[in-house]
């Protein structure tokens, strides 16, 4: 293969912020537009100052060129992310968010700081629950079997790190394990 | 690692020697041993590469002894701390232990070769989270110098470092691996779209 070996086993974050870009978010549109067809949809009529439902390339264009507003996702304000980020840390579990909040947040925080309330907290309380969650997929790493491994509710961004060196430490796990079929054949008796 | 035939890393794990009995007479071979001798006496003994004692020992015209690599002294040494062991020296620099150690657990049946396997599982499962720690820990620090600006010339202390330079070919490989995954992730936490729409 023609790709280099940093591409082969793993997409690039900046892949995975193409995905994620094809979310659907709620804009307020500050300017008129017809209903308009792109290969991915229709979307649109704009009529201010009426919500409208866009994919996420689209109202960043937009909003870089001031003719929106970015209504945050429900999930991305103060409050929920400092509830989410105290059940990080007292409970052993990944807690349930967004499969692409990572992408998604640092997008709209990116062209859209001024649409979302203290920008700066909710930057700060991410980064925070991000640790966290680095920490518990740590110390999942010790828990590494060679035949199956399960981490709930990680997220895209999470699993696209850790996916090149979990993938191959338990392909050698795999290898250094002898015939794994008799082995647990022991464990059932 | 792995058991491909064109795999370079299996034909170099493979160019470890170990010390076989032989059991038979065994005429004009005399020079495997390096020696003057004309033939190989039963009961001499011969350090011989991997790839050679395969055949001499399932054709069973030689017996072999467990590597020092894992001997007991090394086992108990593991099973005391496997992160204070530099599996690098056991088998040379760049050497791959595990890949030994699964050659080593192949030659051999049942109850020693469990044993073996049991002692590569849990040094490889203890030593992993270090591994991984310290390559992330790495990529942070080094993010902002760019590929290939990284490793080298850190100051840190001694037993980490101690730790990286055990390292074996197999962990070094994961440790490249984390510390690169985890360097695209924080550079495009750190990058900002703004300039580039």
């Amino acid at each position: 293969m023609a790709l280099p070996p940093s591409l082969r086993t793993t997409a690039t974050p900046a892949e995975l912020e193409l995905i994620a870009s094809e979310q659907l978010v709620e804009i307020v549109p500050l300017v008129a537009m017809e209903r308009t067809a792109f290969i991915s949809g229709a979307y649109g009529p704009l009529r201010p100052p009426t919500k409208c439902k866009m994919p996420i390339w689209m109202a960043t264009n937009l909003k870089l060129k001031k003719k929106c507003h970015i209504v945050p996702p429900d999930w991305l304000n103060v409050e929920y992310l400092q509830e989410r980020l105290a059940r990080e840390t007292s409970e052993p579990e990944f807690s349930e968010l967004p499969f692409r909040f990572a992408e998604v947040a640092k997008v709209l925080l990116d062209v859209a700081s001024d649409d979302i309330s203290s920008p700066d907290k909710v930057r700060s309380l991410l980064q925070d629950i991000r640790e966290a969650r680095q920490a518990k997929s740590r110390e999942g790493l010790s828990k590494l079997d060679h035949s199956e491994l399960s981490l709930p509710n990680l997220c895209s961004m999470e699993i696209n790190e850790i996916r090149p060196f979990f993938v191959r430490s338990m392909s050698i796990l795999t290898q250094l394990v002898r015939e794994p079929e008799t082995r647990q054949m022991d464990q059932f008796e | 690692m792995d058991d491909d035939y064109y795999s370079i890393d299996s034909i170099l794990a493979e160019n470890q020697k170990i010390q076989c009995t032989f059991k038979i007479d065994i005429p004009d071979m005399g020079h495997l041993d390096g020696g003057n001798e004309h033939d190989i006496k039963a009961l001499s003994k011969a350090q011989i590469p991997m790839w050679m004692a395969y055949i001499l020992i399932y054709s069973d015209y030689a017996d072999f002894t467990i590597p020092p690599p894992f001997s007991a002294r090394v086992r108990n040494a593991l099973n005391a701390e496997a992160r204070s062991v530099r599996l690098s020296n056991l088998v040379g620099q760049g050497g791959l232990w595990y890949g030994f150690g699964r050659m080593i657990m192949r030659l051999l049946n049942d109850a020693p070769a469990r044993e073996i396997s049991d002692v590569l599982i849990k040094t490889f499962r203890a030593r992993l989270p270090e591994v991984i720690d310290q390559a992330q820990h790495f990529a942070a620090v080094h993010a902002a110098s760019g590929p290939g600006g990284g490793g080298a010339a850190l100051a840190s202390d001694e037993t980490t470092m101690a730790f990286r330079e055990g390292l074996d070919g197999t962990e070094r490989e994961l440790f490249v691996l984390a510390q690169k995954s985890a360097r695209r992730t924080k550079r495009w936490y750190d990058s900002s779209e703004r300039g580039r729409r």
